[in-house]
């Protein structure tokens, strides 16, 4: 709409013969837009689907949406969603992720009665509404069984005990293991996993033993 | 408290409430979506840009466009004047040159500081510049002729109309609505200086909260820095927010400057004076509307009307009536025959 209105003032020259742009400023706005057009390039650079949060697993409609004002991340009152990191991708830059290495995410049951703040306060409507821990998956629980302390029969089972959705069960040797189909992704056994804390036990490793992956696209 | 330094405060305070906010989690949110909680005035050209790449009507995002145009019809482009971090940051360039302009970069100016004498007085003197200012060059015949046709509200033959309506900013407002339709995504946002300040604000405060390391804290800054400091005139010749404003500026007519030609020196004592037109760091000429820039690029910076020397330039909020303005000129005159 107004970008027709300034495409059409652009082409017409006013009635008293004044140019309505001189050549220098087209010049320089030319060359603007063409930096633009190159930085949207980015969109087909291809990049990694990432855990979002509630109502933003739809990549395309969250990176068309979002504008990068980053309430999302501060109304959050776990502190779980975090700006994406230029690792992420320069078009993901700014945009939430989970962040699920000290809380986890219950869609604001706790907080605010099972209405996401973080939907209710984006203003793009880039995280749609509607997402409840039943409906919306966030992503899935991977168990890595080389770095996870109760596969070296050590008895740990913090991550069965914090998951609210059952999504968690033992095998004969009190081995958690993940419910695919019951799993939400909510980060819960990711915040409590102790494996990384465990130096001595899981040396090199760089994440935790249970780590909410992104469903693939 | 001048207006100048207070131009300066309030961006800096409105950044310190985003900062606690965005600490105490109390959702205010930033100048692109500013609020409370779920209320939030997004900014116009990022509700356009969006709802351009989404194909979609957003509510809010329409309520916001709608706020944002009653906003500037009525204050035309004060956003940039006194509320926009970007001129706030750019000072920063003062640290790499000692050079004194009397743009704040908000504008275009008129003339390079160092080739205008009446900014040279107007810097020497402080704000008055009157005395410095009230030795101009004797004007030649011709001038004084010119002079005598320039009524405040008629128009002036010998100032033929050269501005261009249109400048290289309305054209990357453009290519920005243009990109966001064409890759599907808000390509701006990506690199507006106003979200790149409260980003550089918030990866600080979590890299020092969270040891949230990522190369975004260097990147984000960077890109910033670069935007204001070798882009001199970001906000006039590349913000595409600020051609936005000054498009629909063009219908404001509230605070816009008047000159009560009773107290202007150029009506009263034939003088050359131009103050006004010196000290606008939009480039505005307000005693000769048609010399300068259009009064849509108007911040309401209050420069001029603090540099008139005669105090003579008045920002009032609508425009007065003719007959209201005739009093005041017999009382002016009243008071100058007095001094």
């Amino acid at each position: 709409m107004a970008e027709n209105d300034e495409k059409a003032a652009e082409a017409a020259p006013k009635k008293d013969g004044r140019p309505a742009i001189s050549r220098r400023a087209l010049c320089v706005g030319l060359g603007g837009t063409a930096a633009l057009v190159g930085l949207g390039a980015v969109r087909y650079a291809g990049s990694a689907p990432l855990v979002r949060p509630p109502g933003g697993q739809d990549e395309d409609a969250l990176v068309s949406a979002c504008i990068r004002c980053e309430k999302c991340y501060e109304v959050c009152p776990r502190g779980v969603i975090a700006p994406a990191h230029l690792e992420d991708g320069l078009l993901n830059m700014r945009t939430p992720v989970m962040d699920f290495s000290a809380n986890w995410c219950d869609w604001c049951t706790e907080e605010n009665g099972g209405e996401p703040l973080c939907v209710a306060s984006c203003p793009t409507e880039a995280l749609k509404p509607g997402s409840t821990p039943e409906t919306g998956v966030l992503g899935l629980a991977e168990l890595n069984q080389d770095l996870c302390l109760a596969y070296r029969l050590i008895g740990c089972r913090f991550c069965y005990d914090a998951c609210e959705y059952e999504a968690m069960a033992l095998d004969e040797n009190n081995r958690p293991y993940v419910l695919n189909d019951a799993c939400n992704g909510c980060g819960a056994c990711e915040s409590v996993c102790v494996s990384l804390q465990n130096g001595s036990i899981s040396a090199g490793a760089t994440e935790r033993a249970i780590v909410v992956r992104p469903l693939e696209a | 408290m001048n207006t100048k330094r207070l131009r300066t405060i309030i961006p800096l305070a409105v950044i310190a409430v985003v900062a606690v906010g965005f600490a105490t989690h109390v959702g205010v949110g930033t100048l692109s979506a500013i609020g409370w909680q779920d209320i939030s005035l997004l900014c116009p050209l990022g509700a356009l840009m969006t709802m351009i790449a989404t194909k979609t009507m957003i509510p809010r995002a329409v309520i916001s466009v709608v706020i944002a145009i009653a906003l500037i019809l009525l204050f035309a482009r004060a956003f940039c004047g006194w509320v926009c971090p970007v001129p706030v940051v750019s000072k920063i360039r003062g640290i790499f040159s000692k050079k004194t302009s009397n743009t704040d970069m908000t504008g275009t100016g008129v003339l390079p500081a160092d080739e205008n004498p009446l900014v040279k007085a107007a810097v020497a003197d402080g704000a008055g510049a009157a005395e410095a200012a009230a030795e101009p060059a004797p004007l030649s015949a011709d001038e004084q002729a010119a002079l005598k046709g320039c009524g405040s509200k008629a128009g002036c033959s010998s100032c033929a109309e050269k501005r261009a309506a249109l400048d290289s900013r309305h054209v990357i407002l453009g290519g920005s609505l243009l990109s966001a339709a064409v890759f599907g995504f808000p390509v701006f946002c990506l690199i507006c200086p106003i979200g790149l300040t409260f980003a550089t604000i918030v990866l600080v405060m979590r890299l020092f909260a969270f040891g949230d390391v990522a190369w975004g804290v260097i990147l984000v800054p960077v890109l910033l820095l670069a935007e204001v400091v070798f882009f001199r005139k970001w906000c006039s010749t590349f913000c595409p927010i600020s051609a936005l404003m000054s498009l629909i500026g063009k219908a404001n007519r509230t605070f816009v400057p008047v000159v009560n030609d009773a107290k202007c020196r150029e009506t009263v004592e034939g003088a050359s004076c131009e103050v006004c037109a010196a000290v606008c760091p939009q480039g505005i000429n307000v005693r000769h509307p048609e010399a300068g820039m259009s009064f849509s690029e108007c911040t309401k910076c209050r420069a001029c009307v603090e540099a008139c020397p005669t105090q003579a330039i008045k920002m009032p909020f609508l425009p007065q009536k003719v007959q209201g303005a005739s009093t005041v000129v017999v009382e002016d005159e009243d008071a100058v025959t007095a001094s």
